[in-house]
């Protein structure tokens, strides 16, 4: 990245990972510094591949909502949706708004549950554990609405082809829980946030680094968050037919720093919480699940969404016995990680892990082929892998 | 209890090793031993990213290619005494990579159980096991450590 107009000398390559104190996941981040100044960085992400998508192959929906689920155990409940939106839009499955608007809450909540477990970490990072117990205390409410709702903490899988698990349907009585935990909640991240953004220490440690111009995180590709931290205004729940009854804002932020990415995220809580109280209030009466539809033939299929960390891709195609052929997943973190690379570039070295926590990485679900070759490796996007190797048999 | 037992009481570090699972459990980990709610360091029981200070090994995930020497250098370096619990459906037995349901299929690209890699002592199944059956994993495991010479 650095290289092009001019090449600048290395002094020396930090290098951390893949199992570091700092890094929860394993990845490996190989800093170049030239006296404490990062001249370039490079995010090494194929240390969990679990060949997932591989497993796809030949399952009916039904089964591979399974697999779908555990790509990712933060966003769990996000993959799964969009795992049957790829089906509802390919076979023309008819959803009932009552399945609708329990996704849609269900999805908020965990949003809620991941933008905490962000400040969890990115305080970890800053050394300010207080804010991270905190943020972790508050975190709880919202898995014990999840666990209400789906029955796990973790995994809730709320969706299924057609609507929601009949488990998943939402009673007079979670409905006043959920009511009266986010009332609750609010109160007290209202407290939260305003510490935290009052807090001189914190924001001075987070003030001024990690910079990303809106034209970087365009050309970069950084979605999310992230990009509308750096004043894009960029989100696809706008656009998506599920949060058309709900009135939202999008949040952003032109300040493009490190600070921008965790506020924007502090923000959009309220937002959820928004929503969850407006989808609880008007939610419809009717069933919750489709059950008339059939497997079929299905040509390949695109559904996108977004998910908490920026834009999630699923596509498949169904083959005429209605098995899944070809199974694509694109998370946003592999799109965001260039962003991150060149958000650390000219920053002290004691930086580039903040920044890139501030980012939101879950390394978990990318996936990426890599090509060692004598030494120097890099890494194919799928539209070269497909070109090289042609479609998977 | 003798005066190495006491002491060994007074100090259980716990460390995470997280060999590519979906970071579920790797959370429900941080969070039985951190956070707030469960907070086991009232009991002396500390998180550890050095596995020199480490006495009780949590593993989480399935194992992938990349992980399965790291994991190995991991548990050579945690000095004797030591204990390992394996959590997660993952590190227990593969989860959907090997073939749970029994028409899934299995997947090459990991060396699902963790007790093919390194010696477990305890397993806490779940996906993902609830932070309340992670503590009691790791207490299952103490006496071993407490009781060694």
């Amino acid at each position: 990245m650095a290289s092009g107009e001019k090449r600048v000398e290395i002094e020396k390559e930090l290098s951390f990972g893949p199992v570091h104190p700092a890094l929860i996941e394993p990845y490996r981040i190989r800093l170049f510094v030239n006296d404490e100044i990062v001249e370039d960085c490079e995010l090494n992400i194929n240390m969990a591949y679990r060949g997932i998508e591989k497993l796809f192959d030949g399952l009916p929906v039904e089964r591979a909502l399974l697999i779908a689920e555990r790509v990712c155990g933060i966003c769990s409940h996000v993959h799964a949706w969009n795992a049957v939106r790829v089906i509802e839009g390919g076979l023309k499955i008819e959803v009932p708004d009552r399945a609708n608007y329990i996704r849609v809450i269900t999805h908020e909540m965990q949003r809620i549950a991941s933008h905490l477990i962000l400040f969890g970490h990115a305080f970890e990072v800053v050394g300010h554990e207080t804010f991270a117990m905190r943020s972790f205390l508050l975190r709880e409410s919202f898995m014990d609405l999840i666990s209400y709702v789906g029955g796990n903490r973790v995994m809730p899988s709320v969706p299924i082809v057609g609507g929601v698990r009949p488990r998943a349907d939402l009673t007079e009585s979670l409905k006043r829980v959920i009511l009266e935990r986010v009332d609750e909640f609010e109160e007290k991240y209202k407290a939260y946030v305003t510490r935290i953004i009052e807090d001189p220490l914190v924001m001075s440690r987070l003030t001024g680094i990690g910079f990303l111009t809106k034209e970087d995180a365009i050309k970069f590709h950084a979605t999310g968050p992230t990009g509308r931290a750096s004043g894009w205004d960029y989100d696809l729940r706008t656009k998506m037919d599920e949060y058309k009854p709900f009135d939202f804002n999008v949040v952003t932020d032109e300040s493009c720093d490190t600070k921008a990415r965790i506020v924007v995220r502090a923000l959009e809580i309220f937002e959820s919480l928004k929503i969850i109280r407006q989808a609880v209030k008007n939610l419809p009466d009717g069933p919750v699940v489709n059950r008339s539809w059939k497997p079929g033939e299905m040509d390949f299929t695109t559904a996108l969404l977004e998910t908490y960390r920026g834009e999630l891709m699923h596509s498949y195609a169904l083959d005429s016995q209605g098995k899944i052929r070809n199974y694509k997943i694109r998370t946003p973190t592999p799109t965001n990680l260039a962003a991150m690379e060149h958000a650390c570039v000219g920053d002290h070295v004691t930086e580039a892990i903040l920044t890139i926590a501030s980012c939101d990485p879950c390394l978990t679900c990318c996936t990426r082929a890599e090509v060692v070759d004598s030494g120097k490796s890099f890494v194919l996007s799928d539209l070269e892998i497909v070109r090289k190797y042609g479609w998977r048999k | 209890m003798n005066l190495k037992a006491t002491s060994r009481k007074n100090a259980i570090h716990v460390m995470v090793a997280y060999t590519g699972g979906c970071n579920g459990c790797d959370i429900e980990i941080v969070n039985a031993v951190l956070s707030p709610r469960y907070d086991v360091e009232q009991y002396r029981v500390l998180l550890t990213w050095n596995p020199r200070e480490a006495d009780v090994l949590i593993v989480s995930g399935v194992v992938a290619w990349q992980m399965v020497e790291p994991l190995k250098k991991i548990y050579e370096s945690i000095p004797e005494p030591k204990g390992v619990v394996a959590v997660g459906a993952c590190a227990v037995n593969g989860n959907v990579y090997k073939n749970l349901v029994g028409d899934i299929g299995e997947n090459e690209e990991i060396w699902a159980p963790v007790d093919t890699v390194i010696p477990v002592d305890v397993k806490v199944p779940g996906c993902a096991p609830r932070p309340e059956d992670v503590i009691a994993g790791v207490v299952k495991a103490l006496p071993k450590i407490l009781e060694a010479p």
